[in-house]
């Protein structure tokens, strides 16, 4: 085993220990916890770039038990352990950088601010990072069940970091509770997943993928159902989990209301950590899910219909945050949507420029809400290019990368996922047109919402006091925009697959797709889910006219109707004083601000259905269950009150009793021994 | 010797009637005292008994368990006459129907 994987363990070490530091020590550290906590985000960040690094140039992945938690015989045992492979050492850059600008961010948007409980912050953007770190390099199913729900925990913690006030607590709260429902399916799931494999390891020969794919090929049978219906069964149990986390419908009501928790945190649970962690736990077990055709084509009408649905709201949303809460999950949508439709590559490509310019987008926004007070109404911002060029440039170039505009990042990976979805369709899985639709109309409507809001935000003439004199921002704000302005318009840069296309493979600029296909010995390649995709889910490429021109086709539709969005949205806001058109939306704008009635319907569920419910089993409980147990008691108790008064403390009686007992029993023994 | 002459049937009577005589004092007696002797006759009953087949069957064990109800019955006269002095102490009384304040 190489050094740098002697050093894997310390990539999650870091952050817990600056956890702890801000915990404990936390009013004594420099810039209350900041400091700390940015150098052990510096050190995971260059500890898995070295391990990214090592994985590129020798090819040696990482596979092993580190701890177990219960050695079981008979059964099956239940351990930790380290799995470095192409997904986990890629995913591990991107969260510890992400998280590493975010807390020199929050330098800026905290300290600098003088808000309170900086210690606490702290230590929860550490125990964040550690716990996203730790659930990324997780080789089996249980031990990334825990990290997700410490995960979970942790959004917990800082969407109600300014617990004093009334939203936040409530929006914490919300999100675990949301999100903790879909974990009660996980967690069924991973149950189901030990007791059908006796394995929860995701990696190698041994790994629950591979057992599943033999156990199809075997024809064997579980519980009395075949071994597809019964897989597909635990790949949705688990998948409840992925889609809680990932904010997919229905589970997507959380994340707009998490947006109370400070502005940093909403950037790394969007860009890096809590919402990736859902995306990234089905991509971990694709293996899995390349088997269940069934499955797939949930994933993936789940995904292009959230992609969809999310696009829509954010079309009328007034603050800036709102926009960008449903700009996320849109954006999932369509990783969920590449699962769905067979392309693991374009997914966490997608992934991959999403968390930059996320990240990028959020900090922005907080920039923004420095500079604006902390009023976060677009409709009181305008013009505020000219005061905060360095936040304008890199919001703008995070917003076209968003819309989805050619050359940034966003482009290139949003057009990979809606080609391969197309390829599949046309390859003989037409429910995928359906999918491909809706992705499709959402990528109108990200163009439009999001060069509304740069218009709005940015542009214009000032609609407030506060837009014509912001607050200024220093370095430590203008430091990360500018790391993740540049790395929003270079990302697509990763993986050209369009350009090598078109080049007839001349030239190899798939770099991502040549990474994560490559063979490692893992069974955890993309070639071996293509291979995977092809028996099992049938899924197979076909093309219009040649391949190029599908290609070219395909982003040429995207990028027509991106641009139809933004132009659209530019003719509509680009005025000095813009007018508010969607309140022309009428009845649909109320539907649209209101969600859908998503919230009321899920709290009308809460109230009239499960509260119902469980007083219906309290009253059931208390009157039949306890009845019975207290009636038992009741009669003994008067049984034993009756009873007891032969006792009479006279010796005498007890005296007779005896003899007369003894008698009792001479007569009985002697009519049973037939001696009268 | 006397007892070989004797049948032993003479002896089981002999027994039965110290036995009755002592589980008659347990029954009607209220007085400790008398109790403790009565329980005495009920113990002495047994002990013919062992004797008397000990020396019928020409087996010594009768006679040792003889011995051991002798020790036996002496060390529950020394508790059974702790007990009558504590009675009396609060009783003022040594009347067993009195001390039932235990029983539940």
């Amino acid at each position: 085993m190489s050094v740098i994987y002697e050093l894997t363990p310390a990539i999650v070490l870091l952050p817990l220990a600056s956890f702890a530091l801000a915990l404990f020590f936390g009013a004594w550290l420099p810039r209350r916890g900041a400091v700390v906590g940015s150098l052990a985000t510096a050190g995971t960040l260059g500890l898995s770039l070295a391990t990214l690094a090592w994985l590129l140039l020798t090819g040696e992945p990482h596979n092993q038990t580190w701890y177990t938690l219960v050695d079981a015989d008979a059964t099956f045992d239940l351990t930790f352990g380290i799995l470095i492979d192409q997904l986990s050492a890629a995913m591990l850059v991107i969260v510890s950088l992400i998280a590493f600008l975010v807390h020199v961010f929050s330098l800026g948007y905290m300290n600098d601010e003088g808000e309170p409980g900086l210690p606490r912050y702290y230590a929860g953007l550490g125990l964040f990072t550690a716990s996203m770190l730790a659930f990324v390099i997780a080789d089996n199913l249980l031990m990334a069940f825990i990290f997700f729900e410490l995960v979970g925990l942790c959004s917990y913690l800082l969407i109600g970091h300014w617990f004093t006030e009334d939203a936040p607590p409530s929006a914490a709260k919300k999100a675990f509770l949301v999100t903790r429902f879909g974990d009660y399916f996980f967690l069924v799931g991973v149950v189901g997943v030990l007791v059908t494999f006796g394995t929860a390891g995701f990696a190698g020969s041994e790994g629950f993928p591979v057992l599943a794919e033999e156990a199809i090929a075997a024809g064997e049978t579980f519980f009395g159902f075949g071994a597809e219906t019964w897989f597909s069964v635990l790949g949705l149990l688990v998948l409840g989990g992925a889609l809680g986390k990932s904010a997919q419908f229905p589970f997507h009501t959380w994340l707009p209301d998490a947006m109370e928790g400070p502005t940093p945190v909403s950037a790394l649970i969007h860009a890096a950590t809590m919402v990736a962690a859902g995306v990234y736990l089905v991509a971990r077990m694709y293996g899995f899910y390349a088997l269940l055709p069934t499955v797939l084509a949930i994933i993936a009408f789940v995904g292009g219909f959230t992609a969809l649905f999310a696009a829509t709201m954010a079309v009328v949303k007034d603050e800036i945050k709102q926009v960008l809460a449903y700009s996320t999950i849109s954006q999932y949508g369509y990783m969920m949507l590449a699962l769905g439709a067979g392309s693991y590559v374009a997914a966490f490509f997608h992934l991959t420029t999403h968390a930059v310019f996320k990240a990028l987008l959020f900090l922005g926004a907080g920039s923004v809400i420095i500079a604006m007070h902390h009023d976060e109404d677009m409709w009181k911002m305008g013009g505020l290019k000219d005061e905060m060029p360095v936040t304008y440039v890199t919001f703008l170039f995070g917003s076209l990368a968003l819309a989805g505009i050619f050359p940034f990042s966003g482009f290139w990976s949003k057009d990979e996922v809606l080609f391969e979805t197309l390829i599949h369709a046309l390859g003989g899985s037409p429910l995928l047109f359906g999918a491909y639709a809706m992705a499709l109309a959402a990528v109108f409507l990200t163009g439009f919402y999001t060069i509304r809001m740069v218009l709005l935000t940015f542009h214009g003439e000032p609609r407030s006091d506060t837009a014509e004199d912001p607050h200024g921002v220093r370095w430590n704000v203008k430091f990360p925009l500018s790391v993740l302005g540049v790395l929003a318009v270079i990302a697509g840069g990763i993986n050209l697959v369009p350009v090598e296309k078109l080049s007839g493979g001349s030239l190899h600029v798939a770099f991502l797709e040549g990474y994560l296909e490559r063979d490692v010995g893992l069974l955890t390649h993309g070639e071996h889910y293509s291979e995977l995709l092809h028996d099992h889910a049938g899924y197979t490429s076909a093309y219009v006219g040649s391949e190029v021109t599908t290609l070219l086709l395909g982003a040429g539709l995207s990028l027509g109707l991106a641009l139809l969005g933004a132009g659209s949205a530019y003719g509509l806001y680009r005025g000095a004083v813009p007018t508010r058109h969607t309140e022309k939306l009428g009845g649909l704008r109320t539907l649209l601000m209101h969600n859908y009635y998503q919230d009321e319907y899920q709290v009308w569920l809460a109230e009239g259905f499960t509260v119902r419910l469980s007083s219906a089993a309290d009253t059931f409980d208390q009157g039949v269950i306890d009845g019975a147990v207290n009636a038992t008691s009741s009669v003994s108790l008067s049984a034993g009150s009756r009873l007891r008064r032969i006792q009479t403390g006279i010796v005498t009686n007890y005296a007779a009793l005896i003899l007369l007992s003894l008698l009792a029993l001479l007569v009985v023994f002697a009519i049973l021994g037939g001696w009268l | 010797m006397v007892l070989e002459t004797v049948p032993v049937e003479y002896y089981m009577v002999l027994s039965a009637a110290v036995f009755c005589a002592g589980l008659f004092g347990v029954l009607t007696r209220r007085n400790a005292l008398l109790f403790l002797m009565s329980v005495e006759l009920l113990l002495n009953a047994a002990n013919i008994n062992l004797v008397v087949f000990a020396f019928y069957w020409g087996e010594i064990t009768g006679q040792v368990f003889a011995l051991f109800v002798i020790a036996i019955a002496a060390a529950e006269v020394a508790i059974g006459i702790g007990i009558i002095l504590v009675l009396q102490r609060n009783f003022g009384d040594v009347d067993v129907t009195d001390a039932t304040t235990l029983r539940w």
